[in-house]
């Protein structure tokens, strides 16, 4: 892997009782747009927040931009620009007067963004902004992160409670400007379709645990679903199988990597492969998270009530 | 900048304060013209009394509303993770706070001697030997409990994240600290100095002082706080 903008040593946050992070080793490479999966709850929130010194890891460490996030806080500030999942803002300033507020904490402010940005996204710059749209809230926001030329863009579920049209439009500007500017993007999500449209590199995290994190293409050309019928098929998970699901003669494999190999294996024990189904993002992370199995067609979205063995 | 949104922030109170701290004096002595002799009777009283009361206004209403709020306004994402450290926000809203308060004690101190000096002038000749009447300690004493005040209350808005609860912790508090002084002094004959008051028999100057860094210390407790909050 590249350079890492982003990286986390053992990161942990437990609150009282309850762990928020656990163990957490992630890497982000320079340039890279980057996807943080997680059902709500996962701990990706309570992940940016520490990477940001909003709150304090239990144990461990992270570096963003090369330098220690318990140190540096200020010098990280200067380089990165986030924006919180929670979209207020000072209720009573128009988005002009937030550019005047936030622009005296940047030297590296460009103002020809602020053009650029707030005509592209059609941000009404004069309405205070609690008379703005949700909408136009949250294009706000990215309007300042991106002004801001920062070389890396935090943004913590940027696009919920937007409406479809909304999203594609931020999404679409977010991208064209990490491209542009070749600025690390970390941005965490539970809209499958919106992290697979225009991140490189996906982090999947569960329960406070990293289950997953690789190039997009990596994943979707490795995972695969095995579908086999035979006698005495195996049951048990391994490295390379994730899950399997039983139903009678029939067992259906979700596998990790080297699908074809697998494949052969079983052909070779007697077994008859029926299928090797590629699957979307959206069949992978739910295998991940364990909230839905893969279907016998591969259909995403089907849920199969069956047995299946834990790894 | 941060200075101009807590400007911005403040400047509706500021100026109410402003027209509060400017009227009364020319007001009433407009109302006893004709009343050459009870402009100066009552007059410096007057003057004393609305200079007390005013800046201790202000100072509570200034400290509500200059202290942080970001906590209650849910921005705290947005303003603490912008390139400057938590200390200088909150040091920052409270010198613009202080700074107004400054300027509220100013306008009624400059308005009310200027409104004695030009009616007290008029009505007698021998104006200038009632000026004995006010008394500058009083007018100490009132601005040293009004900074004090001011600190307490910006510091409890701070911690407590809310100007409101902020305020009414710092009644609270105050009122508490006047009831255990009473009782201390009825039950063990212990006098416990009050803000503003001299303590023990240090010079006035050097008690204020005193009380000043105390007050100081409560910001420096809250910007403490401040750092370290979670968000």
């Amino acid at each position: 892997m590249m350079e890492a903008v982003i990286s986390t040593d053992h990161l942990t946050k437990t609150y009282r009782q309850v762990s928020a992070v656990r163990e957490l080793n992630l890497n982000v490479p320079r340039g890279a747009i980057y996807g943080f999966l997680g059902r709500n709850g996962a701990g990706k929130t309570t992940t940016i927040k520490m990477l940001l010194g909003l709150t304090r890891p239990t144990s461990g460490s992270a570096r963003v931009l090369g330098m220690d996030t318990a140190r540096d806080r200020i010098a990280i500030f200067q380089r990165t620009a986030f924006v919180s999942e929670k979209k207020t803002l000072y209720p009573l300033l128009t988005p002009n007067e937030l550019v005047r507020f936030s622009r005296g904490f940047y030297p590296t402010w460009d103002e020809k963004a602020v053009e650029k940005y707030s005509q592209l996204l059609e941000i009404p710059m004069t309405q205070r902004f609690e008379k703005l749209s949700n909408g136009n809230q949250t294009k706000v926001f990215l309007l300042l992160a991106l002004a801001q030329g920062a070389d890396l863009l935090i943004l913590d579920e940027p696009t919920t409670a937007l409406d479809p049209l909304t999203a594609d439009e931020f999404l679409r500007v977010l991208a064209a400007s990490a491209m542009e500017r070749g600025c690390t993007v970390f941005f965490s999500s539970h809209q499958l379709e919106e992290v697979e449209r225009i991140a490189e590199y996906v982090g999947v995290m569960d329960r406070g645990k990293l289950m997953l994190e690789s190039r997009l293409d990596d994943i979707k050309s490795e995972f695969r679903l095995v579908i086999a019928v035979g006698n005495s098929l195996p049951r048990q998970t391994s490295s390379q199988v994730l899950s399997v699901v039983a139903d009678g003669d029939c067992c259906r494999y979700f596998v990790t990597q080297d699908a074809d190999g697998f494949a052969a294996k079983l052909t070779q024990n007697g077994a008859t492969v029926t299928q090797v189904v590629s699957l979307g993002l959206r069949d992978i992370f739910l295998q991940l998270v364990r909230k839905e199995l893969p279907c016998s067609s591969g259909n995403a979205g089907a849920t199969l009530v069956g047995s299946s063995s834990s790894f | 900048m941060f200075v101009w949104k807590c400007w911005r922030d403040t400047r509706g109170f500021f100026v109410v304060f402003l027209a509060i701290a400017a009227l009364p004096m020319p007001m009433a002595a407009f109302a006893m013209i004709n009343r050459g002799a009870a402009i100066l009777d009552a007059g410096p009283a007057a003057f004393q009394q609305t200079f007390v009361m005013v800046v201790t206004a202000a100072a509570y209403a200034l400290a509500t509303i200059c202290a942080i709020q970001e906590f209650t306004d849910k921005t705290a994402h947005f303003l603490f993770t912008k390139p400057r450290s938590r200390g200088y926000f909150v040091w920052t809203s409270w010198i613009v706070g202080f700074t107004e308060l400054v300027m509220v004690a100013a306008v009624n101190l400059l308005v009310g001697w200027g409104v004695l000096a030009h009616y007290g002038a008029k009505a007698f000749s021998d104006g200038p030997q009632k000026w004995n009447l006010v008394s500058p300690q009083k007018f100490i004493e009132a601005a040293a409990y009004a900074c004090f005040a001011y600190a307490l209350t910006f510091a409890l808005a701070a911690i407590l994240r809310s100007g409101l609860k902020g305020l009414g912790a710092s009644l609270g508090l105050l009122a508490g600290v006047v009831g255990v002084s009473a009782a201390l002094q009825m039950r063990w004959r212990i006098n416990l100095p009050l803000p503003p008051e001299q303590i023990g028999h240090l010079p006035l100057a050097l008690s204020e002082c005193a009380w000043m860094v105390l007050a100081l210390l409560f910001v420096l407790a809250a910007q403490l706080v401040v750092e370290r909050a979670e968000i």
